[in-house]
């Protein structure tokens, strides 16, 4: 579904992808993980174009992403992103945010977007807040309206920046369940996190990023509980351990 | 200062007053207008249009309001385009505060988080969508309480058309204390006139101060 092709990216002269390979199928869940700066929103960013690439190849389900093509707008519709600190749009209510794109890209009736809207929140446990005010609520509801925001779209694959770095501890768990439930059922994630359980548990497969370089990839269990790479194995234990 | 005097230049004093409403809501509009413009030319990507209302804006607020002013009323009817006092007054004022107004609401754009252009982008959104549904709405909030202060502003120096011979409030004042030398009663009732216009739009200007300051639901944080 996303196809990553050896993509190399340069910010000025720092060159913090060097030739980054990634291959995500349908329904999968694919969790980055790896130290702070290693290139991973930078990787995520260039999944749906809000960065370019310089060298080598993205596409989603066949189709090239290119951060200046007319396109791209038609490939974010498709993919959607979920961001560390949430970015609702705090002048509209919770609702209205999750409508947004639903009427305002796709041309959705309103009153179908939002009968939808608030199915979606219902279901990431929000039916009570539809018409508050995202300042009102808690970084863990306001990342779960994130989440409804980006279903409405109804896009083929979702990816997670971060999604719980921002969330007092005791707010990351009803987040993670809620992309336990969205993992359940099929949807493909890729999933940048710190939450060494939930890839454990959730993920298809596990890269480890080091250095703009995926030094190591593979299978969740043996990934996280056996790494070979030297440099995997530090991080984990530090990740870990603290 | 005597009652007969008070009653007698009152009438000619608002008829002014009228004028000064009309000049200050006509330039404010379009300085809102122009200054949207060119705010908007300074936040573009392309080069050419950032560096040209780059240019303008300074331009405008390098030359006093009154060298405007005579600008436009004395040699622009010299190329052949007629504009009554009234006009030119209009006219000068919107582009004299069009700088300072294009200066606020790039301030205003420019205090919007690049994560809710980011976010928008991600669900599809295209750019003027999201300048027309997240950027500018945001912006707006931001933007109102300088907004305020740039009416009052307009107001006080819509008597600068005066210079220019529009009959607006000031004039009506000089030129009944020309003709009667009653000069205490004329300019102590044309500065009262003047605050009774000013003072609500300076309350107002401090109300919505507060009113957006303040982590106020829905307001940009
Ligand atoms: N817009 C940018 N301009 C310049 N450098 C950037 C920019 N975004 C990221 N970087 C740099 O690229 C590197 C990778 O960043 P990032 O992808 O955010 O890492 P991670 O998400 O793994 O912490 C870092 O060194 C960071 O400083
Ligand atoms: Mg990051």
């Amino acid at each position: 579904m996303i196809t990553i092709d050896n993509i190399h990216k340069s910010f000025g002269e720092v060159e913090v992808l060097k030739g980054v390979s990634l291959e995500v199928k349908a329904g999968e869940v694919v969790c980055l993980i790896g130290p702070s700066g290693s290139g991973k929103s930078t990787v995520l960013r260039c999944i749906n174009g809000l960065e370019s690439y310089d060298q080598g190849e993205i596409s989603i389900n066949s189709r090239r992403v290119d951060t200046h093509s007319k396109d791209i707008n038609d490939l974010r519709t498709r993919v959607g992103m979920v961001f560390q600190r949430f970015n609702l749009f705090p002048h509209r209510s919770v609702v209205e945010n999750v409508m947004e794109g639903p009427v305002f890209v796709k041309h959705e009736p309103r009153a179908q977007a939002r009968q939808r809207a608030i199915e979606l929140l219902e279901k990431v446990g929000l039916g009570d807040k539809v018409e508050a005010y995202p300042s009102q609520l808690s970084g863990g509801q306001q990342q779960r309206v994130a989440i409804a925001r980006a279903l409405a779209m109804r896009p083929d694959a979702i990816l997670f920046d971060e999604p719980t770095s921002a969330l007092d501890p005791e707010l990351v768990g009803d987040v993670l369940t809620v992309m336990r439930d969205l993992a359940a059922e099929g949807m493909t994630m890729v999933v940048v996190t710190h939450e060494m359980s939930f890839a454990k548990e959730v993920a298809d497969r596990v890269c480890f990023l080091y250095g703009g370089k995926i030094v190591e990839q593979g299978n969740a269990q043996s990934l996280l509980s056996a790494p070979q790479h030297e440099r995997t194995q530090d991080f984990l234990r530090r990740v870990l351990n603290h | 200062m005597d009652f007969a005097d008070i009653s007698a230049f009152f009438p000619i004093l608002l008829k002014g007053a009228v004028i000064t409403v009309q000049i200050t809501i006509g330039s404010l509009l379009l300085s809102t207008v122009l200054g949207l413009i060119l705010a908007l030319m300074k936040l573009s990507p392309v080069k050419a249009f950032a560096v040209t209302a780059g240019t303008i804006v300074n331009v405008i607020r390098g030359l006093p309001i009154i060298v405007q002013l005579f600008y436009i009323y004395f040699v622009i009817p010299e190329l052949g385009i007629q504009l009554s006092a009234f006009q030119a007054g209009v006219i000068g004022l919107g582009i004299a505060y069009s700088a300072y107004q294009a200066e606020n609401f790039r301030a205003g754009i420019e205090a919007i988080d690049a994560g809710q252009i980011e976010a928008a982008k991600s669900i599809g959104m295209k750019s003027r969508l999201i300048m027309r549904r997240v950027v500018l709405p945001q912006a707006f909030r931001i933007t109102l309480p300088p907004y305020g202060n740039t009416s009052v502003m307009i107001l006080k120096d819509s008597s600068l058309a005066s210079t220019i011979t529009v009959a607006e409030m000031t004039r009506a004042g000089q030129l009944i204390a020309a003709s009667t030398f009653q000069n205490t009663t004329v300019y102590t009732m044309l500065a009262l006139m003047y605050l009774a216009l000013s003072l609500p739009l300076i309350f107002g200007v401090n109300r919505l101060e507060r009113y957006f300051g303040k982590g106020v639901k829905g307001a940009g944080k």
